[in-house]
């Protein structure tokens, strides 16, 4: 079975002499909600941004759906939907122009578009504000244009790059119902977080990197078959003493 | 996914859609700032044609058998082309780098090419209507001379080009705005005043006539200078030689910045 998504020891090395991933192999199968873990620097962006070609790997093979993203990146990013961690907008552009373009630039025509990106705006609840500016919204609504941007050319791998950081308790909850339907539908969901509670909720796989390596990865019966549960598991993973340790995540 | 299925799916060979996305979605950051893309050059091209060309150049004999309004239309012209062309290039490539939207087509399944072409064409597009306002301003005061509508278009669209490929350069280039504007202050402003925008080659002193052949602005202004009005100082084929071997040396840095992702990918 060809994976969703096969990393094969992807290396990134920062013009700056930063090491950010180091010989990191990975594979995700097909319809899985994958979880990533790992503290601030660990290098889960650095990773997901050579995934999506918002950086470039300096060693390595990374293939989607077993299209080599380097080398057809245009078939392979056809295949992917990202949702970064931090608002990369036009802040001055509509709502509704945002989905829009994004559905333009992945090459869909105007009237499959507008289907589209209606279907979306209604789904995240976003009818009273596509007009808006994206910089007039609250945290949780730009969140919600985000994501719905980030599914408009209806991609079978998402990758979600804290999607949930800064968001209210509702529209968390909304989310992850919605991400477990996606899943449900045999899309790939490929997260970050650093929220364990959702971790756990949501992935059947999981995978904890620490400085640019892969230090645990297995089903999630493994981690939280651990003593102390998926915490401990992730701070002894990550070097930390769970005992003695504050939990890094809230 | 029905398995496999989108292995197998290979996209158009040029991604048109997107590619007019690209050229929609600037379309429509230029329309939130008319006054400052299209207003302020015309407004400037209307007091230079007012105070140099009809108020001055009421005083100054006629040059070449044209008035000196017909003679200083054509550099005033490419004065705003040049600008208009490389601050929509510079900032549309630099804002979407410093609000980080650049990821947005880094993500997309659009090539360099389509990248690249996308930008040049919203060049060109704002340099066309530049000087369309700015030749019916001028047609106010009773210049409407083009010569030839060719050699005008190739002059209006190969600066343009030459320009704009220019702007990515700077706009991949600049990590602030005070960057963003130096070429401007410091080169194209002056070796566009001193190419000949206001007075010919002749009326320059002896020693500063070399200044003028080496440079390029003077070729420029030169060809537009004789698709208007007939009126040359320098060989036409050297100047299209000269716009050519510079576009094609901007559109080659372009492509290898692109190709390295400088100032675009991590």
């Amino acid at each position: 079975m060809t994976s969703a998504l096969k990393i094969s020891h992807l290396t990134k090395l920062y013009r700056r002499g930063t090491l950010a991933v180091d010989d990191l192999s990975l594979e995700v199968a097909p319809g899985d909600f994958f979880g990533f873990l790992g503290p601030n620097g660990a290098g889960k962006s650095t990773t997901i941004h050579c995934i999506t070609g918002i950086a470039t790997p300096t060693s390595g093979t990374i293939e989607i759906f077993g299209v080599d993203a380097v080398k057809r990146y245009r078939d392979a990013r056809r295949l992917i939907g990202m949702s970064p961690q931090e608002f990369n907008v036009d802040t001055f552009a509509k709502v509704y122009d945002i989905i829009d373009w994004m559905g333009g630039y992945f090459g869909m025509k105007a009237p499959e578009r507008r289907v589209r990106v209606n279907m979306l705006i209604e789904k995240f609840d976003l009818e009273a504000h596509a007009k808006k500016q994206f910089r007039d919204l609250s945290g949780g609504l730009k969140r919600r244009v985000i994501l719905a941007r980030s599914l408009v050319h209806d991609p079978q791998l998402l990758i979600l790059d804290e999607p949930t950081a800064g968001v209210d308790v509702e529209l968390r909850r909304d989310l992850w119902r919605y991400l477990q339907e996606l899943n449900k539908e045999g899309k790939t969901i490929f997260l970050t977080s650093h929220y364990l509670e959702e971790i756990e909720r949501l992935c059947q796989t999981i995978a904890i990197i620490y400085e640019g390596k892969i230090v645990k990865h297995g089903p999630k019966k493994e981690f939280t078959d651990e003593p102390g549960g998926i915490e401990a598991a992730y701070l002894r993973a990550t070097g930390a003493e769970p005992d003695h340790a504050e939990a890094p995540v809230t | 996914m029905s398995e496999g299925s989108a292995v197998n799916e290979v996209g158009p060979l040029v991604n048109w859609v997107g590619l007019w996305t690209i050229v929609r979605r600037e379309w429509s950051r230029l329309m939130r700032v008319p006054v400052q893309a299209f207003i302020a050059p015309w407004i400037s091209a209307l007091l230079f044609i007012f105070i140099f060309g009809f108020v001055v150049g009421g005083r100054i004999a006629h040059i070449g058998g044209h008035r000196y309004l017909e003679f200083v239309l054509p550099g005033i012209l490419m004065m705003n082309i040049v600008n208009a062309s490389f601050l929509q290039s510079s900032s549309q490539i630099y804002f979407s780098r410093f609000l980080r939207y650049v990821e947005e087509s880094l993500v997309s399944p659009l090539s360099y090419a389509e990248m690249i072409a996308g930008v040049l064409s919203v060049v060109i597009a704002r340099s066309v209507i530049t000087a369309i306002g700015i030749l019916i301003i001028a047609s106010l005061f009773g210049v409407t001379s083009i010569q030839s509508i060719w050699e005008f278009l190739y002059w209006v669209i190969s600066v343009s080009v030459v320009f704009g490929l220019l702007g990515i350069i700077i706009g991949l280039w600049a990590n602030n705005f005070e960057q963003l504007t130096i070429l401007n202050v410091f080169f194209i402003t002056p070796l566009s005043f001193i190419g000949g925008v206001f007075n010919t080659v002749n009326m320059l002193p002896g020693w500063m006539h070399w200044m003028a052949y080496v440079n390029p602005f003077f070729y420029f202004i030169n060809g537009l200078r004789y698709a208007m009005i007939g009126f040359n100082e320098a060989n036409q084929w050297f100047g299209v030689g000269v716009t050519v071997a510079l576009a094609v040396v901007m559109a080659v840095t372009v492509w290898r910045l692109f190709s390295i992702g400088y100032g675009l990918r991590e």
